[in-house]
């Protein structure tokens, strides 16, 4: 567990973290009373076999007819499919309900994930998320069906069958027979958690291993280069040392379980068979039941194995469910406000004296930003890294909450535009990253639309001059890239996502957040030539460290630490002799000097 | 001298098989105890029925008993219910050390060998297959000693005795009773073959719903910047339905397959009633017989079960000792000469050797048809700083491989010292000539470690200067713990340039007297560039050094320039000469000062990597669809 979110698991206390069971239990009381009743029922069957098996000892000794005889064996047989069909059905039912949990819950989970910010991506790794959806959410699952299960049969069992010794056999003989039984679940309830956490501690040596193998082979041509074999293969050892110790410890827990367990119930056995006997040979109880209750004690071994590995099986599900909870506690920190727009006419963009500041950093990313962008301009953004560009067109999409009032869009402050609205209709953002998916290079392309129209596809490739190489691919458009797909280049990525962005045709403004930085010089050329041509009454919006990018633009914005430094046409700035032009200066051809 | 071809297709005169049976070999004593408390353990199993058997006939049923009988007969039962745990913890303690000691060796073996195969190996198999081989592949064969051995040998011998025993008591109400066996036999495979297909649909659509998580929590910036959260939600609800019927399924044959036993169970019983009453009532079989006979049936159902779970252990052992068997008998000592030179150590250690490395002549190709290397003669004298240029796939890394003795050529020779590198030990080769690599790799574990590479003889005092001859010591003072933060190999704790001191100190520290640099090709923040220029002066002081040039800067003071294209060595000198030429070099040198904006210092396109100076070093979150997985930089 990362360290950002122990404070969150904290706060989910053990009785919450239970809620979101309770409330599935609820919903679905009625189906969990009907299939607790049904294992209850295939129980009350269950512990008639060895009644029948007892009758019939008594029968054979009495020297029944054989008709007789044969009413015993079809009771046993009609006992045994009731009780077979009932437990199955009742199990299967409880069982399918825990699965509809499961994947309700998981649903829930992505669902949530999907509402929270970047921030929380940003702290949390995948790998760390993912562990939710594949290792805590079934663990829950198995507490609600497999441990109702074994509950409600060991409970109804366990009541069934000493109802059954007492009354048809001997209360005696159950009493001191039964006692040494009553151990099995204490034993359980202590081992079981060292059992588990051995064999926990198993895994972990051996994906410690797999680890050292991963990376001592990635690393195979240092290792020949610095002739440390030895080395490797004596750190190698050590780690499989680590897995042989650990594997006989968690034997032996194993195998002790195994062997006192079958002890346990064999000196109940022991007891039955002397005292039982006694009985049956003082005339006490017959024959038969004496055959019944051996039968009964072998009946109850499994029950109460089970009632001492409920509470083991709680406390992991426990653990799992306050992960699950804290994660689903989690605030997403943008949010739709209740009187949001849903429609927004126009798209001037107007920045009144904006300053922000990322929550957990002490320096400004923006301070007393002020601008106008009318619709229909091309926008540079330069700077260094860091000097507030990508914050700024950032806060535009909302990708983190802006002040209130200080951002703009076609007269609404964005903080009161729908999320949908923004993203999906008015502004077309590119980041830095590229991320595709895994789908096709259409798929990915149409990806803004719920209902991609190839001519739109086909057209946006063209336009990031993609189109050459989508001719290349072995299934044109229909290719799949990424993955288990054709591995793009960083230029052909970032053009792929620039075309996806253009798809989104509906989109007023159009921003390019240092989208091109892989793209050769050429292309680059071309697609801002593309851009001035599609422009009409769009705003884009292009953030670039080289000069080239941005320099046809109708309004460079220098920013720097925050500010903006300077702001005018290339031309203009050149002019002023600042920082603009030192930076073009540095980027101009055949001159050497330091970058940035 | 042509040196031995090496292909792992070589016949070698031991099969996969035979190598890893060999392991069992010095443990065959203790598996023979082991049977031995297998038996002890199922005769304390069939004996225990036959125990109430007596009883019954001979006590309960008598008009005169006696309670001391009873007594004796509850001692044995309590005797048997002693030694019958004790057994089996006995037979399952040693079985279980057997078998790890086993795979503990095997996984050892397996290490080392792969550790020693030649490069070339590692060309032709996938990391990710060799890592299977030694986590997973071990793994099986080790499940063929703790479940099949345990399964066939204890639960088959079960069956035996059981049979055994019916048979004893009455021969034609055990033949009635083996009835059963084929029944529950061919309901087990029946259902196994569902319940392991069930399992499969099952696994493969949950793999299919964590990719689908995984790729959209990668990417969920973008899908959020699109609004696509609702198209996303329905891919997800689709996989998460699929992996949810699969699963049910998955459920309802394994409770069908237990509620079938458990049915099969009680028929066998009442089977028993109905064969074993007639006789009994005509006291040809006494009742205790019969009793015993009830309990004997239900001890088919779950050996049998468990023995046809065997089936595919065996398989997946089978064809996992094959492929670590194919790994073992690839030859790994192609590359150790017969008769090798000896190379004197002084006594730190350190190779003795003056570090003069001739190419004669070099020629290579992985198939006699395409030649990477052509004709490639260079005579670098000892302590000379040299660098190599040329675009990508002109033969730089190659060489790299030929000097270091990664491959051996195919034409000419190498040599250093006077010596063909062909007659050098691996060891010893390695200790002389040493590389850095572009993509410097980490390692888990302190930064003090990375450096001295875990060496247990290289001293604290050791890394420490060599961290500072290196110019890394300001840097690694920085960080948290210093020299004991913790690294990984995933981790992007330290910057591009970061890495490249730490692969300079670790290159320090071992004392190599040939130095081959790969210059890493990104480019490298300006402090960091000044300071690794500053550490390569430093470090090439003493020694042969040979750099893979991809920065102007790092050549410029070369001692002698090899400009490389096509495999062969097109011009050399120093750069005053070579630009004075206006050759290949020259063009070169123009060529990436006229086209790129920002990126003075790097030559065009070489790598096929983007020049972007503005951008910070540290390797930025990468917007991998798997990014638990990956290895390198996106």
């Amino acid at each position: 567990m990362s360290g950002a979110n122990i404070s969150g698991e904290r706060s989910v206390g053990w009785v919450r973290s239970w809620s979101l069971v309770w409330q599935f239990a609820r919903q679905h009381i009625g189906a969990y009373t009907f299939a607790g009743g049904v294992i209850a029922s295939a129980e009350i069957f269950q512990v008639q076999i060895p009644q029948v098996i007892g009758e019939f000892t008594n029968a054979l000794k009495r020297g029944d007819s054989v008709a007789m005889l044969s009413v015993d064996v079809f009771e046993l047989v009609g006992f045994a499919m009731l009780y077979v069909g009932l437990f199955g059905f009742g199990q299967f039912f409880i069982g399918r309900l825990g699965r509809l949990f499961e994947a309700d819950l998981r649903r829930q989970l992505y669902a949530h994930w999907q509402t929270l910010s970047p921030q929380f991506f940003q702290e949390r790794s995948v790998g760390d998320l993912l562990s939710h959806a594949i290792n805590d959410v079934p663990a829950v699952r198995e507490s609600l069906s497999g441990t109702t299960i074994q509950v409600v049969q060991s409970v109804f069992l366990i009541a069934a069958t000493l109802y059954m010794t007492l009354r048809h056999v001997s209360p005696r003989l159950t009493l001191v027979s039964l006692s040494p039984l009553l151990l099995i679940p204490v034993i359980v309830a202590v081992m079981s958690p060292l059992v588990r956490q051995r064999a926990q501690r198993v895994k972990e040596s051996l994906s410690d291993m797999s680890a050292f193998a991963e990376e001592s082979l990635g690393a195979v041509r240092l290792i020949k280069a610095t002739a440390n074999e030895p080395t490797m293969i004596r750190r190698f050892t050590q780690q499989v040392d680590v897995i042989v110790d650990r594997t006989m410890a968690a034997v032996q827990t194993n195998t002790l379980l195994q062997a006192i367990l079958p002890f346990v119930s064999n000196i109940s056995f022991v007891v039955a068979l002397v005292y039982g006997g006694w009985l049956v040979i003082t005339h006490v109880i017959s024959l038969g039941a004496f055959v019944a209750f051996t039968l009964y004690l072998r009946l109850l071994v499994n029950p109460l194995t089970q009632l001492g590995q409920v509470t083991n099986t709680l406390q992991t599900a426990s653990a799992s469910l306050i992960r699950i909870q804290s994660l689903l506690d989690t605030q997403p920190t943008v949010k739709d406000a209740p009187d949001a727009v849903g429609r927004v006419e126009g798209h001037t963009i107007s920045i009144r004296h904006l300053s922000f500041r990322y929550p957990d950093r002490k320096v400004n990313a923006l301070t007393d930003v002020s601008i106008e962008i009318p619709t229909g301009y091309l926008v540079g953004l330069v700077g260094r890294t860091g000097a507030g560009k990508s914050t700024l067109l950032r806060l535009l999409i909302r990708e983190f909450e802006p002040p209130r009032g200080k951002i703009w869009i076609g007269g609404h402050d964005v903080r009161q535009i729908a999320l949908p609205t923004l993203r999906g209709e008015l502004v077309s953002y590119i980041s830095q990253s590229s991320f595709l998916f895994s789908t096709t290079m259409g798929q990915n392309i149409g990806f803004p639309l719920v209902d991609p129209n190839p001519r739109v596809v086909e057209t946006a490739a063209k336009r990031a001059q993609l189109w050459d190489l989508a001719e290349q691919l072995p299934h044109h458009l229909d290719t799949v890239i990424g993955e288990r797909g054709v591995l793009l280049s960083g230029g052909q990525r970032q053009r792929t996502a620039l075309a996806r962005a253009l798809s989104q045709t509906r989109a007023r403004i159009l921003i390019l957040d240092d989208a091109m930085s892989a793209v050769d010089t050429e292309t680059e050329s071309a697609i801002v030539a593309m851009l001035e041509e599609l422009r009409g009454d769009r705003t884009i919006l292009v953030a670039s460290h080289r000069i080239a990018a941005v320099q046809t633009a109708d309004l460079i914005l220098v920013f720097d630490h925050g500010e903006i430094i300077e702001a005018g046409t290339h031309e203009s700035l050149l002019h002023e002799q600042g920082f603009y032009a030192r930076l073009a200066q540095i980027q101009s051809p055949c001159e050497e000097g330091l970058p940035l | 001298m042509m040196p031995k071809q090496a292909t792992s297709s070589t016949v070698t005169p031991t099969t996969p098989f035979v190598r890893l049976y060999s392991y069992t070999r010095a443990h065959r004593r203790t598996l023979l105890g082991v049977l031995g408390l297998m038996a002890l353990y199922n005769a304390t199993v069939v004996v225990r029925p036959y125990l109430i058997k007596v009883a019954i006939d001979q006590d309960l049923l008598r008009p005169h008993p006696h309670l001391s009988d009873l007594i004796e007969i509850g001692a044995i039962y309590l005797g048997a219910s002693i030694i019958g745990p004790l057994a089996n913890f006995g037979q399952n303690w040693f079985l279980q050390s057997v078998g790890q000691t086993i795979v503990r060796r095997i996984r050892l073996d397996l290490f080392a060998h792969l550790l020693n195969l030649p490069m070339r190996f590692f060309d032709e198999h996938s990391t990710g297959r060799l890592i299977t081989n030694v986590v997973n592949d071990t793994t099986r064969v080790s499940q063929f000693f703790t479940n099949f051995l345990l399964s066939v040998g204890r639960d088959g011998l079960t069956i035996v005795l059981v049979m055994g025993a019916m048979v004893v008591m009455d021969w034609r109400l055990a033949l009635v009773s083996f009835a059963v066996v084929p029944v529950v036999l061919g309901v087990a495979v029946l259902f196994r073959g569902q319940l392991r297909r069930s399992y499969e649909r099952t696994r493969s659509e949950l793999s299919r719903l964590i990719g689908n998580v995984a790729e959209n929590l990668s990417g969920m910036g973008v899908i959020q910047a699109f609004a696509q959260e609702p198209k996303q939600q329905a891919g997800f609800d689709s996989r998460n339905q699929a992996y949810l019927a699969a699963n049910v399924i998955q459920f309802r044959w394994a409770v069908l397959f237990n509620r079938s036993f458990d049915l099969l169970g009680n028929l066998a019983v009442a089977l028993m009633m109905w064969a074993g009453s007639g006789a009994v009532l005509d006291r040809t079989l006494p009742f205790g017989v019969l009793y015993a006979f009830i309990t004997y049936i239900q001890q088919f159902f779950r050996p049998i079960n468990t023995i046809t779970q065997q089936w595919n252990t065996l398989q997946s052992a089978l064809v996992s000792a094959n492929r670590i068997g194919q790994i073992l008998v690839t030859p790994s000592n192609m590359l150790e000469p017969a008769h090798p030179v000896e190379v004197s150590y002084d006594s730190k250690g350190h190779p003795i050797s003056s570090g003069q490395v001739v190419l004669e002549h070099v020629g290579f190709g992985y198939d006699p048809d395409t030649k990477i290397l052509r004709d490639v003669s260079m005579t670098i004298p000892a302590g000379a700083f040299v660098g190599v240029v040329g675009e990508t796939g002109a033969g730089k890394s190659t060489l790299i491989g030929m000097i270091a003795r990664f491959y051996d050529v195919t034409e000419g020779a190498v040599r250093i010292d006077g010596t063909d590198v062909r007659l050098y030990r691996q060891c010893d080769i390695h200790r002389i000539v040493t590389v850095v690599q572009q993509e410097v790799n980490l390692f888990t574990g302190t930064v003090a470690d990375n450096i001295r590479l875990f060496r247990q003889d290289i001293s604290w005092t050791q890394v420490k200067s060599a961290a500072q001859l290196a110019g890394a010591h300001g840097f690694i003072r920085r960080l948290p713990q210093g020299y004991r933060t913790r690294l990984s190999p995933h981790g992007s704790n330290l910057s591009l340039g970061q890495r490249q001191l730490l692969a300079f100190a670790r290159a320090i520290v071992l004392e190599a007297r040939v130095l081959i640099l790969d210059e890493a090709t990104a480019n490298l923040d300006s402090e960091t560039e000044q300071l690794v220029q500053a550490s390569l002066a430093q470090i090439s002081q003493g020694r042969t050094t040979i750099v893979i040039a991809h920065r102007l800067s790092t050549i410029r003071r070369a001692d002698c320039i090899y400009v490389m294209a096509e495999g062969r060595v097109v011009e050399s000198g120093s750069h005053d000469t070579l630009m004075a030429r206006h050759g290949t070099y020259a063009r070169l040198v123009q060529a990436h000062v006229g086209s790129h904006h920002g990126d003075f210092q790097h030559f065009p396109d070489w790598e096929n990597h983007s020049g972007n100076p503005l951008k910070e070093t540290p390797m930025p979150l990468s917007g991998h669809p798997h990014p638990w997985k990956t290895g390198g930089s996106a």
